[in-house]
């Protein structure tokens, strides 16, 4: 049997052109359903040094806090429901844990905990589940869904009771676990962060300036060549070199500008989607002042190894588990909006 | 082109979805020696990449074009671009180069992705402790 060596697993790119103005658009239902966001790049053309107006909505990013071996159980907890899960935008995530070998964790925002586990401690844990949409047929993961603000999951149900057991006695699942809420912060995490060992971490921001760069027709640029451009400038690895070079022959692609400056800010952490949102208006709002360059670029990057990627969609790793959007923004409100995803992703929304 | 270019002005809702569009593979590597005291120029590094194909894919497999994008000698880290269609050559080829120089050495792959873009936003590289 011959296999194709040519082929690669599949990979999907969306591409949106609309207008903030415009009815139709949905950039932020699209920026909320990427819960779990890791990093935030921004590339400002034209801008030596980031205006104040950013800088503080940069600095102003929720915190978070990892909690060290947490047992999931702990995530039940009757005062932790009430004044924490109930009230909502609650988000979870288990850290080093990788979403193709280990046991993952999720606790979405809307009161959803999300378990992705290899076929052996699901079948010790006796819950509910269902095979990955990714290996179904050898059936070596499984995920489980609960809605924790279901009434059947309220405490003392069966289903509940089923679960706290399940991870008290059985399965005794712990992880190292990153928690955020909006727009509380700490306060209505104290009673789960009271019994553990935690630490609370603020996103990191780093800048860089560049020089000279050469810069494509962002508004006709076909997309993957304009993501490859970004990533090349996120990478800072040059976009200089001839066709004929023994090395590389990345190129910038034409027609093509020179930008005498520009200026790369990335901020990484657990990002919550609210606190993106507020950036996504503040640029707006610069956008709207006089410049050289009408335009700016944001990406954000979504979590490899969340078991959820777009809302509710089942992520998977294979080879990367790239998911993420780069939002362009222009001057006159129109934006250019490009979702990707790897192979074992649900089509953006 | 007129037409087009005033409906991007007007900002009508337009939506694309492109399944495998990606022309190119990107690969961030790092190269493991046996003596860690070691180094490879960028050229050395390419050129010892390019044997790995021909030996195991033949000619064929010597004339795959990839770049290399970037090299950092200290790491011996390098991000490589590779056509879609020649990304399961190049792969395998870096899994089986096992000897440079007559020292054993193993190519790491530490990820892959169609895009560029998410190379430079690994989560698995998150350190708070």
């Amino acid at each position: 049997m011959s296999v194709d060596l040519s082929s690669t697993p599949r990979t999907l790119l969306v591409c949106e052109r609309s207008s903030f103005q415009e009815e139709k658009n949905r950039v932020s239902t699209q920026v909320e359903q990427l819960r779990f966001n890791y990093k935030v790049s921004l590339l400002l053309p034209e801008c030596n040094s980031l205006p104040s107006q950013l800088e503080s909505v940069l600095d102003s990013f929720t915190s978070f806090y990892l909690i060290k071996q947490l047992p999931v159980y702990e995530l039940l907890d009757k005062d932790f429901l009430e004044t924490a899960v109930y009230q909502g935008n609650v988000y979870g995530l288990s850290y080093k844990t990788r979403i193709d070998e280990d046991n993952c964790v999720a606790l979405l925002p809307n009161g959803r905990l999300c378990l992705s586990l290899d076929k052996d401690s699901f079948e010790v844990l006796g819950f509910e589940g269902k095979p990955s949409k990714f290996n179904h047929r050898t059936k070596s993961r499984f995920v489980i869904s609960v809605d924790l603000t279901d009434r059947r999951m309220a405490p003392g149900g069966r289903g509940y009771q089923r679960l706290l057991t399940g991870l008290k006695s059985r399965l005794q699942l712990q992880t190292d676990f990153l928690l955020s809420h909006h727009p509380g912060g700490g306060a209505s995490l104290q009673s789960l962060l009271s019994r553990c060992d935690w630490s609370e971490h603020r996103p990191q921001m780093s800048q860089r300036g560049l020089t000279e760069l050469s810069c494509p027709a962002v508004h006709s640029c076909d997309p993957h060549s304009l993501l490859e451009w970004l990533g090349a400038v996120d990478a800072d690895v040059t976009c200089e070199n001839s066709s004929s070079s023994f090395l590389s022959t990345l190129a910038c692609p034409e027609p093509k500008t020179t930008l005498s400056r520009a200026l790369s800010v990335s901020v990484c952490g657990l990002l919550l989607p609210q606190d993106i949102q507020r950036l996504i208006d503040q640029l707006r709002c610069y956008l709207q002042q006089p410049r050289l360059e009408s335009w700016v670029s944001l990406t954000v990057h979504g979590f490899a190894d969340s078991p959820v990627s777009w809302g509710e969609n089942e992520h998977g790793f294979l080879k990367g588990g790239e998911n993420f959007y780069t939002l362009l923004m222009f001057h006159n409100h129109t934006y250019r909006l490009h979702l990707a995803t790897g192979a074992h992703d649900a089509c953006p929304p | 082109m007129k037409h087009l270019d005033q409906e991007e002005e007007s900002g009508v809702y337009q939506r694309a979805v492109l399944k495998n569009a990606s022309p190119y593979h990107y690969m961030k590597v790092r190269l493991v020696l046996e003596d860690e005291t070691s180094r490879l120029s960028a050229v050395e590094l390419k050129q010892f990449i390019l044997t790995g194909l021909k030996t195991l894919h033949g000619e064929v497999g010597a004339a795959i074009n990839f770049d290399l994008l970037k090299y950092d000698e200290d790491t011996l880290t390098a991000l490589l671009r590779v056509y879609s269609s020649g990304l399961v050559k190049l792969w395998s080829s870096l899994t089986l180069l096992g000897s440079y120089q007559n020292q054993d050495c193993a190519f790491r792959v530490h990820q892959v992705s169609p895009f560029l873009l998410a190379l430079t936003g690994n989560s698995r590289d998150l350190q708070l402790d």
